[in-house]
């Protein structure tokens, strides 16, 4: 189970979030919405260690406060970030980061497995067997890095996996092999999600999943698909921002 | 490819070499097509390379321990193309200056320097010059530097009495990239061996594929 408690986050003294409470059980898929600045890529960057933000409270994961974990060991627990904008390495290239990576969490990597791996998934997102062996990401369009990005998801099997804001930029076709390829993933292992966006493409291709929209430094509001529906016809303006939070009971909202 | 063992003087045409170079100074008169490799190499002191019209050269100079310093002179006149690629590390202080004059038309000169410097000072200094009523020369610099423990001191000066010229300088001094870094921790990989893939990668950037297919387990050492 993956879990936020007290949780209180600040950048340079600035406090972005306080007591925020948010449970994640194995298997679940939440999905944060909420205005632009709100900070939701922040909760995001701080979930995989961003040093740039501080936290006070717990960041708990299978049991295990990983608060003050560093980025590396919470991406060997389990714990992978998929961010809008992947960023590109001149001169390391994809095969070799992927080896080192899981050199890291096995003793022995089959380097045939690996390959014949590779090319399974770049068949499977459309993406061209070359970039294997390219730099990460370099030479790559918007939509291919995030094909890149899931390509390593795939190759790395996380349980955890925050995907933020992944849906933005990506034309109609790349949009529907990025989010058929998530939920195979998750149908094939189960991992739990953390979504955040601004429109409903992405999550769609799920059958059940929490919405939780965030405002004044808290969750205002958390539902399940009819929040987000609200959310993405009414806009943020016309909700009805009442700061009582909604129980959930064997995931209904009340 | 041979190592060829070459001094004072060497003749190219239409080849690929690896130059074993015993004498402190070398002259090149590149004619034709050719790729020039030279590596780790601590004696060479005085470079000098003569294009010929017509002729392109592709030459990269790597060195994972560099404790000598370095002047290179290049002359072009007409239709001559080169790329000088050069990756080294550093742990002393040391100089490279490399001028290199256009004298004619239609040349291309394309410089890609990458340094990481882990101790004292490097000292990189790219002179590029452009005659006088000269027309259709490309002057690339691309020049890059990381302080891993040490200094580097880089400056890429294009000098052109010429109005019709392409000229293009890039040059960049820092430390290890820690969006980079932040990056590959995100992996899973420790920092020690990401800081490690870092360098290495940056280090052979530039270089061709020979030298990392067949140098690359030099740094991981």
């Amino acid at each position: 189970m993956f879990a936020l408690k007290n949780y209180n986050l600040y950048i340079n003294d600035r406090i972005l979030f306080e007591n925020l409470n948010l449970n994640i059980n194995p298997g679940e898929i939440h999905v944060l919405m909420g205005k632009n600045g709100v900070g939701k890529s922040s909760i995001a960057k701080s979930i995989m260690g961003d040093a740039n933000y501080t936290v006070k409270g717990s960041i708990i994961y299978n049991n295990e406060d990983i608060t003050n974990l560093s980025i590396d060991e919470r991406s060997r627990k389990g714990i992978y970030l998929l961010n809008q904008s992947p960023m590109a390495i001149e001169g390391v290239t994809n095969a070799s980061m992927l080896r080192t990576a899981l050199g890291e969490r096995e003793k022995n990597v089959d380097i045939f497995k690996l390959n014949k791996e590779l090319l399974e998934v770049c068949e499977k997102l459309e993406l061209d067997k070359s970039f294997i062996h390219k730099d990460i990401n370099v030479g790559a369009s918007g939509g291919e890095r995030k094909k890149i990005e899931l390509m390593h998801l795939w190759i790395l099997k996380p349980t955890f996996i925050i995907l933020d804001e992944i849906d933005s930029g990506l034309d109609v076709d790349a949009l529907k092999i990025v989010g058929k390829s998530l939920k195979e993933y998750y149908e094939l292992y189960h991992p739990s999600i953390l979504i955040i966006t601004h429109s409903n493409t992405l999550i769609n291709n799920f059958d059940l999943y929490h919405v939780h929209l965030l405002d004044n430094k808290k969750i205002i509001k958390s539902g399940g698909k009819e929040l987000a529906h609200d959310i993405l016809t009414k806009g943020f303006k016309d909700l009805d921002n009442s700061s009582t939070f909604v129980i959930r009971k064997n995931n209904n909202y009340e | 490819m041979n190592k060829i063992l070459v001094s004072d003087i060497i003749n190219l045409d239409n080849n690929n070499y690896i130059l074993d170079i015993k004498t402190s100074k070398l002259i090149i008169n590149n004619k034709g097509n050719n790729k020039v490799f030279i590596i780790n190499n601590n004696i060479i002191e005085d470079l000098i390379i003569n294009m010929d019209d017509y002729s392109t050269l592709n030459i990269y100079i790597y060195n994972i321990c560099i404790n000598n310093n370095l002047l290179v002179n290049i002359n072009q006149n007409n239709n001559s193309d080169i790329n000088y690629n050069m990756a080294f590390i550093n742990n002393s202080n040391n100089k490279l200056i490399i001028n290199n004059d256009l004298n004619g038309n239609n040349n291309k000169s394309n410089i890609n320097i990458r340094n990481i410097s882990n101790k004292d000072e490097m000292v990189i200094k790219i002179n590029v010059n452009i005659a006088q009523n000269t027309f259709n020369n490309i002057a690339l610099e691309d020049l890059k530097g990381i302080c891993n423990g040490g200094i580097v001191h880089i400056e890429p000066n294009i000098d052109t009495l010429s109005n019709e010229v392409m000229a293009n300088h890039l040059t960049t001094i820092g430390a290890i990239n820690k969006d980079e870094l932040n990056y590959l921790l995100s992996k899973g990989i420790s920092i020690n061996k990401a800081k490690k893939i870092l360098l290495k990668g940056f280090i052979f950037s530039n270089m061709d594929d020979y030298i990392k297919d067949n140098y690359g387990g030099e740094i991981d050492e």
